[in-house]
């Protein structure tokens, strides 16, 4: 069909131009700085990072947790707009499906770069103590890997079927991959009805995976003693805080691939409206959070708490406490609340502060609460009263950040960024050769 | 005559060269016997060759290798997880009579091998507020009853033994640090970087050669890259009726350590009933309110014998471990 | 006659040579040598063994320094007769103890004392030393006795040779600890004129399943050295056992994970991988249809 024809043509994966030839290469130089780093690490030990025994979890775990709330997307943009029958998702669903998964993805290899002995790694499966949240980490983490993947997969069969087609002149050992990981779609009913049962499940699933996934990350840390971690408020915290990182994540990348790959006909401002809202009800959630977790407890104020508080309102990490929390949160829902702070352009830009934000904010989450324990630091070197990444940290991390795009980059470049099938699908349903805008 | 001066005079030489020759044999003969009773460091065909703990082989002058008797030190008969049965340990520490002295410490690290830079006993100045009396405490390891850090390790490396004591296994931990964030105490110790413990791995061997090498008994001999440490109420000395080295190291006898079910904790000079200790000196435990249930108890600062500026000279605010120079 | 004229200088020569050279040699010597100081005790233990603690201590300088991994000897001395008995060494801190198994091992003098000497024969850096221990035997008896539901302790202390009680002695009572003993009683415990002392047990002792062991102590007497009697009696206080290891706690090693965490996520496990299965099966459902 013509209207197909052209729905196909539009929104098929292409080559990379110049520019995805450049910033491909960039990500492999920048992974490969870090793998060498990392095995320098794993030579000298972790002395080559500025972690010592007070501040002794550092941006490996911070960008760990980043990567953990960002995958929450997947279940924001796909189950919870579908189970609340948002029908504009369509064109954004498979970009937040592959942010998810990239996300988990590098979520469980930072989380062993952190690790003293990695050669160790199988003790964890091992050995496991049901009782440590390292261990219900180790079992949601790759739990969630497999419920992501499959997010992404089934919608992906009738799609991969089309691209088998198309590209069967063009590219006949592409269309053969495409043809194989089809799994022999040919849209008879009752594949589709196995792929629809199939999504509903995983729709179903993903929502308290997903939940669980946040609380036990936030558990992580509040299940210690720790002034400024122990706090009953942290599950709902990481959750809501996953929400915001979740959608600005999920802007930024929008806008970039729409810009790259030409697809205005198919995400409209309309889309980026719908989007900046729900982003407004993210922050105001997370606003609340942050109330009860940093207003609050300054009423009462107990010493060690007051002593936390004071770091970050106006102590060592004043400003980057205010940056993010103002430049993370109030910003967004002041500029967002107006029609023109909806539009792509000032959309994107407030989700790349959002999503720097969110990484600062879990590096201010780590680390002060670790630099005033309950007995003095005395005793070691001045220099572990204070905690500033090393060059080594921050080659790994940035290494992390990079494979991170990396993934999303050729996952972006292989699958169609917006599902072809569907919106096919709704187009027929409604007669119309633009997509869905109720 | 003639003849008579000519055969004294040989006669003489004969003589003298015969004496000469024989004080030669003489000296050099009680030279060899001398030097056969003496300790040869001399000849290199002599040494031992040994292997250290990290592979590399080394020679050593026999007269430093010592035959170990086997049949003094006892072997454990008891599951190194499970612990001495019939004992749960505590440790009193009289905050009244601690003057900063630090050899708990020293003798702590000395013996513990510690070469990081952040020691396994610290003495902490501490002050309540700003009106309060300051005080030196030197702090432990709690060996906690509901241990924070053992409920949070993912592969069971440290564990709470029935005899009270909190050790780590360094052969199954995988550096996550967990129990380092869990724990409120700040006891605990990582090696940051491959533990220099270098020539002293050989005086290691030498001095344990009874233990299954390497056993959570024996916390730090040797430590391991990657892994934490902390202090493990020496079951290695009280497996040998011996004191932990805090204890027995300490000039003040600031330290008490024994068994809670046989109420009795002694030092090196005294022995007491730990009920009445606490019961006279109004014992009470670190951060009690947690909820840890720690095994260390201190007895209030009060009727000091110790002026607080003097043991302040001798605070080291940066330091812990001695290092070489 | 030439010739035995010539052997007698020359042998001389060679025997003053020798001599001299040896002086020379331990006068060298003796300028480095070090003296040492050898410290013994005797212990009797009742029914049991006897053994002596040795301690070897070199001053050196100023300071004084133990004398480790030393061989040191042990005779027994009768009528100017020195019998062998063995040796032992010193251990890294000097210190050695020398077991045997009964005092029958030993001969006495017509008067009933035992001599034994000690001697450190002396190295290229170390004098040689000595310490010579004379003792006489004495027993305790020890019992326990129950009078109006109160534990008492009793004890006889006799020179055993003569049989006749040692009167006006300090007898320790003591309760086997740890690391040391704990005393109970009074600070000093006369013997009777039976040789007897009568203490009273406090109560609340704690010990395994109540049994304590309790030691009679006869300390480093000048004519007896040390007898030490144990007496093993329930009179204590069970010791209640604290320790949560064989409970099913939230810090337990995993063979005891609490009951509710090991139902409960393996039950969400087992859920969620088991939809996982049933999903993947339908990829393969697709694949096949």
């Amino acid at each position: 069909m013509n209207t197909n024809d052209k729905l196909i043509n539009d929104l098929a994966p292409q080559k990379f131009g110049k520019l995805g030839v450049i910033w491909t290469s960039t990500l492999i130089v920048i992974i490969i700085i870090g793998i060498i780093a990392y095995i320098d690490q794993v030579i000298k030990g972790q002395v080559v990072t500025n972690m010592r025994d007070y501040a002794l979890w550092g941006i490996y775990i911070s960008n760990f947790v980043f990567f953990v709330a960002t995958s929450f997307v997947g279940s924001v943009t796909v189950a919870i707009l579908r189970l609340t029958n948002n029908t504009w998702r369509t064109p954004l669903v498979r970009i937040a499906e592959i942010i998810t998964l990239a996300a988990i993805a590098m979520a469980g290899i930072t989380i062993m770069l952190d690790m003293g002995r990695p050669d160790r790694l199988i003790y964890l499966f091992i050995y496991a103590r049901l009782q440590s949240p390292i261990t219900w980490d180790v079992i949601i983490i790759p739990s969630f890997l497999v419920i992501s993947f499959l997010l992404l997969y089934f919608p992906l069969l009738p799609d991969l079927a089309i691209l088998k087609d198309h590209f069967k002149e063009k590219n006949p050992v592409l269309s053969k991959w495409y043809g194989k990981l089809s799994l022999n779609w040919r849209g008879s009913d009752k594949q589709k009805a196995l792929q629809a049962k199939s999504i509903k499940i995983i729709a179903l699933m993903i929502i308290p995976l997903s939940l669980i996934l946040q609380t036990i990350d936030a558990w992580l840390f509040s299940t210690t003693y720790r002034i400024g971690w122990d706090s009953t408020n942290f599950g709902g915290y990481f959750i809501a805080g996953a929400f915001v990182a979740g959608l600005g994540a999920l802007v930024t990348i929008i806008y970039i691939v729409r810009r790259v790959y030409k697809l205005e006909d198919y995400i409209t401002e309309f889309h980026f409206d719908k989007i900046g809202k729900l982003l407004v009800l993210a922050c105001l959630t997370y606003l609340y959070f942050n109330i009860n977790e940093y207003l609050l407890p300054a009423y009462t104020a107990s010493v060690d708490e007051a002593t936390h508080l004071n770091t970050l309102f106006s102590g060592s990490y004043a400003i980057p406490f205010w940056t993010v929390t103002i430049g993370g949160i109030i910003l967004p829902i002041i500029i967002l609340l107006f029609k023109k702070g909806r539009k792509p352009l000032p959309m994107f830009i407030i989700g790349l502060i959002v999503v720097l934000s969110s990484w600062w904010k879990r590096y201010i989450i780590v680390t002060p609460t670790l630099l005033h324990p309950f007995l003095p630091i005395q005793g070691v070197p001045e220099s572990w009263r204070h905690y500033f990444p090393s060059l080594h940290e921050w080659a790994i991390t940035t290494a992390t950040l990079a494979m991170a795009l990396l993934i999303i980059t050729l996952l972006v470049r292989f699958l169609p960024i917006i599902p072809i099938q569907r919106t096919a699908d709704e187009q027929e349903l409604l007669k119309t050769t633009k997509t869905i805008e109720p | 005559m003639e003849d008579n001066n000519k055969n004294s005079r040989r006669k003489f030489l004969d003589k003298g060269l015969k004496v000469g020759l024989a004080t030669a044999l003489g000296g050099l003969a009680i030279s060899k016997i001398s030097k056969l009773s003496a300790k040869s460091n001399s000849n290199p065909e002599e040494f031992v060759e040994l292997m250290t703990t990290d592979g590399t082989i080394i020679q050593v002058d026999p007269s430093e290798v010592q035959e170990i008797n086997h049949s003094n030190t006892q072997e454990p008969t008891y599951n190194v997880r499970e612990g001495m049965p019939n004992r749960k340990f505590v440790m009193v520490v009289d905050l009244a009579r601690c003057k900063n002295a630090l050899k708990c410490q020293s003798a702590c690290n000395k013996n513990h091998y510690i070469t990081g830079d952040n020691a396994w006993i610290k003495v902490y100045k501490m002050q309540e507020a700003k009106d309060t009396a300051p005080y030196f405490m030197p702090t432990t390891c709690q060996h906690c009853d509901k241990p924070a850090c053992v409920t949070v390790c993912p592969v069971d490396a440290t564990f709470k033994r029935k005899d009270g004591l909190v050790l780590i296994d360094n052969e199954r931990c995988i550096g996550c640090r967990f129990c380092m964030a869990a724990c409120p105490y700040s006891v605990r110790v990582f090696n940051w970087s491959e533990p220099d413990q270098g020539e002293i791995t050989v005086n290691m061997d030498m001095a344990n050669a009874n233990h299954e090498y390497y056993s959570p008994d024996y916390a730090g001999m040797p430590s391991l890259k990657g892994t934490i440490d902390k202090c493990d109420f020496c079951p290695h000395q009280i497996k040998n009726n011996e004191l932990p080295h805090c204890v027995s190291a300490c000039p003040n006898n600031v330290f008490y350590f024994g068994d809670k079910y046989e109420d009795t904790v002694s030092n090196r000079d005294e022995i007491v009933r730990l009920s009445q200790l606490l019961k006279d000196r109004n014992g009470y435990r670190l951060m009690d309110g947690l909820g840890t249930q720690p095994s260390v108890y201190y007895l209030p600062p009060v009727d000091r014998l110790v002026d607080f500026d003097e043991a302040l000279k001798n605070y080291k605010e940066f330091e812990s471990v001695e290092k070489p120079k | 006659m030439k010739k035995h004229l010539n052997f007698h200088p020359i042998f001389i020569a060679f025997v003053s040579v020798a001599l001299l050279g040896a002086s020379f040699q331990n006068l060298y010597a003796q300028k480095a040598k070090n003296t040492v100081r050898l410290k013994a005790k005797y212990v009797k233990i009742m029914d049991g063994e006897i053994y002596f603690d040795i301690a070897a201590a070199a001053k050196v300088g100023k300071q004084n320094l133990d004398v480790s991994h030393v061989d040191i000897y042990a005779y027994n001395e009768v009528n100017d007769e020195e019998i062998e008995l063995g040796k032992t060494t010193t251990n890294a801190k000097g210190e050695s103890k020398f077991v045997l198994p009964n005092l029958n091992a030993l001969k006495p003098d017509s008067t009933n004392t035992y001599t034994v000497n000690f001697s450190f024969k002396g190295n290229d850096t170390l004098k040689k030393a000595s310490k010579s221990l004379s003792f006489k035997n004495a027993d305790i008896k020890a019992k326990i006795i129950t009078k109006d539901s109160i534990n008492y302790i009793s004890a006889t202390l006799i020179d055993t040779d003569s049989t006749s009680p040692l009167t006006k002695t300090i007898l320790n009572i003591q309760v086997n600890r740890l690391f040391k003993s704990l005393p109970i009683g009074d600070e000093y415990n006369y013997t009777d004129e039976n040789g007897t002392i009568f203490v009273p047990i406090e109560e609340g002792i704690p010990g395994v399943d109540g049994i304590l062991t309790l030691e009679v102590v006869l300390k480093e007497s000048n004519d007896y050295g040390t007898v030490k009697a144990f007496v093993k009696a329930p009179v204590g206080v069970p010791s209640v056992e604290e320790s949560t290891f064989d409970e099913r706690t939230m810090w337990s090693p995993r063979n005891k994970t609490p009951w509710f965490l090991l139902i409960y996520p393996n039950i969400l496990i087992f859920i969620t991988w088991g939809l996982f299965v049933y999903l993947i099966i339908n990829l393969f459902k697709i694949s096949k249809s």
